[in-house]
């Protein structure tokens, strides 16, 4: 902890926070228990009232966040923040460290990393303390063609930047525990040469001055273990990313100054675009196994929040520097793929759990892992809800129906309700009204004052569309995670590819059924009173249209020529985002494979063995293994088709096989060659991705 | 005697248009994998692939058995590695090696663009040679080991109450939490009955 920050201010600050919501969350409580006062009370309502405070509690914490946030703002910013305290008066005189900015990927789009690279290269150029700097390009990628790409990028990188011995390409040849493996990778193989890391994710850029900035800080402040920075949602060109990158740049500020206001120095850790001290993350931050008895479901797939906790049980500081500019990244560009990555979240969030009561952990990561916990449960819980509220409605109707006297349909009166509507209402509308305040000095970034606020409005009704949609699918993967189903790490598309109605009916078309057929229901049951579900169900009617509208491309670039969803990095664009905007290439014809050219192309071939030789053990002569002798024959006669995935990877991984079948894949008559390898011969020369990254001068 | 006549040159004439397609193919072949060198000079990848043509066309006739497409594309690999191993004086090394050494140096030093007309025929120039020599590609910095195990975590309670569901599953310990949890139920029920 800061000395220059008195200890009872934390104290202050967490009790208000934790007070607060309890107090919100029982004020709601006694609000709906009067309301049911005077009335008949069915097992239902049990369950309502079992699952009030736990939703409720959830969006109290959400509005204090935003309100600690919001008053943090108009103060000018917690004076007691890392990023303000001392040291900044000198920064310019604070030494840096070796760092290495690690950059772990997993099939990701290779012209697109390496263009971040290049942008991020020479913004740290600029700065003229290049030599305080190496990027490592950590690959778990396990498709052919991206393995392939991979390399040739890394040497045309290289070759364009002279970064040779300043820019590393590592590809694992067994990518254990995904993510978190590959940086542990680095971190066993090359950690000891640097102090810092910066991990980014394939698709984070940060400026030259944000990275000196944040190793500075570091530097400045030994105790500090983890500075995480709030990334700007950028790059967006469907809707659905465009909604992303507004309410990131206009809500997500406040949250996060919020958040840091009650944490401060325990802090959250998101696993991308935060400067690392490496020493103590190797000594302590390797994750544990998690103690359940199937091995498979051991290792933790969300590490960032256990690796911050980890952190802060060794005693050092985890910081959030919620106002840094310069640090970028990109949303997910339509609700399946942002529903691919709340599978993964949700898998990990789950298993955060098993820390949720262990030993040594601080109260400030408890609380991250409770509300990262909360995030997904809420759903089901949500869901509940609904049914038992939706049921219990009926119940009281068909009672007061069949029962009433006069005195009884008083009773239905109660001023209570109104009063809980109101306040969940302003819970959760207020943080969007404090959002849209604090983005009121910079109005033109977001396209003028009317534009905000239109932009506002329209994310707000796509929000309420939105949400319905998402916890029917969270509750799918809440269950999926208790069931013990398997959550691959899967790649995150970050192309901004429009969905196609077919998928869209195909994927969402049964929370159609499920919405009309509610409709239906709570017409026939409920009268006049379901309204208060038409929302939820008029959502879920009109999801398969939601995700297909909010992915169409040509949707996102109308909403930006009308200056919709303007974020203030599109009003001035940053010089690292150059060139990073995927280009619409929905009708471009699929590309011929890449790797074969491993085994033709002398270049890529080259490059290649390069790297894979000093890991392929050496034969001297000695025969093949019978099964890879068959796997290259194969390979031969029968075209590249013929083999999955993991027979190309084995043959790619062993350096005499691949300069085996270059020779003779050139050499064999076509009588001898399956006729798939003729036109991959003729390509070799001409392959569009290879000029770019070999030839391009 | 005509028939007979007719019958041998039909059978000629596929030998040799079988053997031309062969060499076609052959020169096909070898005009694709000089042009996998993307060389600056067309007419250089032209000259080439005739030369070459030409020396495998002579060994074919020491060794008609030997099909086209082989010789000839085997004398491409001979000349260049020959060439590699000139220009980068790596003289003892394996073939595999020599080639991704000479490629990629061949790649790196751009000689290829600039002096594409020497490909597989002359030295390099000095200069080139010097920068062939000085290629090298580095894929990562030495190592320098770190042991990163995780250390031990205490899970608390849960994990012991999660043991001993996992490892003594008994059907009268779930008798006895359903009757337990049921009381509370009633209880609340009763309570917020009486109550409200």
């Amino acid at each position: 902890m800061n000395t220059s920050f008195p200890e009872t201010a934390v104290a202050v600050r967490r009790t208000l926070f934790i007070g607060g919501s309890t107090l919100l969350t029982a004020t709601g409580f006694a609000l709906l228990l009067h309301s049911y006062s005077g009335q008949p009370v069915f097992w239902t309502d049990y369950i309502v009232l079992a699952l009030f405070p736990l939703l409720f509690g959830q969006i109290a914490i959400g509005f204090l966040l935003a309100l600690f946030g919001f008053c943090d703002w108009l103060r000018g910013g917690d004076p007691f923040h890392l990023m303000r305290q001392p040291w900044r008066e000198r920064e310019d005189s604070v030494p840096l460290a070796a760092t290495a900015i690690v950059i772990p990927v997993f099939n990701e789009e290779v012209q697109r990393v390496s263009q971040g690279i290049e942008n991020m290269w020479n913004s740290l150029k600029k700065t003229g303390q290049m030599e305080h700097f190496d990027f490592y390009l950590c690959s778990d990628s396990n498709e052919p063609d991206h393995w392939i790409e991979e390399e040739c990028a890394w040497l045309h990188l290289c070759q364009k930047l002279d970064a040779f011995g300043k820019i590393f390409y590592r590809k694992r040849r067994h990518p254990i525990n995904s993510k978190s493996g590959n940086v542990a990778d680095f971190c066993r193989r090359w950690g000891k040469r640097y102090r810092y890391m910066i991990l980014l994710d394939a698709d984070s850029v940060m400026s030259g001055p944000t990275m000196v900035r944040l190793v500075r800080a570091m530097e400045a402040n030994p105790e500090v273990g983890i500075l995480q920075t709030q990334p700007a949602m950028v790059l967006g060109q469907s809707p659905f990313r465009r909604l992303l990158q507004f309410s990131n740049a206009v809500y997500g500020r406040i949250f996060s100054q919020g958040c840091s206001f009650v944490q401060r120095s325990s802090g959250s850790y998101w696993g991308h675009n935060a400067v690392i001290r490496i020493a103590p993350f190797i000594e302590h931050c390797d994750l544990p196994m998690l103690p359940v008895p199937n091995p498979s479901r051991r290792h933790v797939l969300s590490h960032d929040t256990v690796e911050a906790a980890l952190m802060q049980r060794a005693g050092y500081e985890v910081w959030v520097a919620y106002d840094e500019p310069g640090t970028y990244e990109e949303g997910p560009p339509n609700m399946s793929d942002m529903l691919k990555r709340d599978r993964r979240w949700c898998a990990g969030n789950l298993q955060h759990f098993w820390f949720l009561f262990a030993r040594g952990i601080e109260m400030g990561n408890r609380l991250q892992i409770w509300i990262g916990l909360m995030a997904y449960l809420c759903s089901p819980i949500w869901l509940v809800f609904l049914v038992a509220g939706s049921i219990g409605a009926y119940d009281r109707a068909r009672f007061l129906a069949f029962s009433a006297g006069p005195e009884d349909l008083g009773a239905v009166q109660h001023p209570e309700a109104p009063f809980l509507f109101i306040m969940t209402m302003l819970l959760l509308f207020l943080p969007r009204l404090l959002g849209i305040a604090s983005a009121l000095p910079r109005t033109k970034q977001f396209g003028g004052f009317f534009r905000l606020l239109a932009s506002s409005l329209v994310e707000t009704f796509f929000s309420i569309l939105i949400a319905p949609v998402l916890m029917l699918f969270h509750t799918l993967f809440v269950l999926q995670g208790i069931f013990g189903w398997q959550t691959k790490w899967t790649t995150q598309n970050r192309a901004d590819t429009s969905l196609s109605i077919f998928h869209c009916l195909k994927l969402y078309g049964w929370q159609s059924g499920l919405g009309i057929a509610g409709q239906l229901l709570a017409w026939f049951y409920l009268g006049f009173n379901s309204c208060w579900l038409t929302p939820i169900l008029v959502a879920w009617m009109l999801a398969p249209l939601s995700a297909w509208m909010t992915s169409s491309r040509g949707l996102g670039e109308k909403l930006r020529a009308w200056g919709l969803f303007v974020i203030p990095e599109e009003s001035q664009p940053p010089a690292e985002l150059d060139g990073l905007v995927a280009q619409n290439d929905e009708e471009a014809q699929p590309a011929a494979p890449l790797w074969p050219q491993a085994l033709l192309s002398p270049y890529v071939q080259a490059v290649h063995l390069s790297m894979v030789r000093q890991r392929s053990s050496p034969r001297n002569g000695a025969k093949p293994a019978s099964s890879l002798a068959n796997l290259r024959e194969r390979l031969v006669q029968q075209g590249a088709e013929a083999l999955e995935q993991k027979e190309i990877l084995r043959l790619l991984w062993d350096a005499e096989t691949v300069f085996w079948l270059h020779e003779e894949l050139w050499s064999r008559p076509n009588t001898r060659l399956h006729s798939s390898w003729k036109p991959l011969q003729s390509e070799s020369g001409k392959n569009a991705l290879l000029r770019h990254y070999m030839i391009a001068e | 005697m005509e028939l007979y006549l007719a019958s041998m040159n039909t059978s000629s004439d596929k030998t040799t248009d079988n053997e031309q397609a062969a060499w076609n193919q052959a020169h096909d072949r070898l005009r694709d994998f000089l042009n996998a060198f993307a060389l600056g000079d067309h007419a250089q990848v032209s000259r080439l692939t005739l030369k070459l043509l030409d020396q495998a066309r002579e060994q074919h006739r020491q060794d008609p058995s030997r099909d086209p497409v082989s010789l000839a594309m085997a004398q491409a690999q001979k000349l260049v590695q020959e060439w590699f191993a000139a220009n980068l004086e790596m003289r003892d090394q394996a073939p595999s090696e020599l080639l991704a050494s000479g490629c990629v140096a061949l790649f790196l030093s751009r000689a290829f663009r600039s002096a594409p007309e020497r490909f597989l025929t002359a030295p390099l120039p000095e200069n080139l040679k010097e920068s062939m020599h000085q290629t090298l590609l580095v894929t990562g910095p030495d190592l320098k080991i770190s042991s990163m195990t995780p250390r031990h975590l205490d899970y608390g309670p849960m994990l012991d109450l999660a043991r001993r569901t996992w490892h003594r599953w008994n059907p009268r310990e779930i008798v006895i939490a359903l009757i337990f949890w049921a009381g509370v139920y009633f209880v609340f029920y009763w309570w917020l009955s009486e109550a409200l």
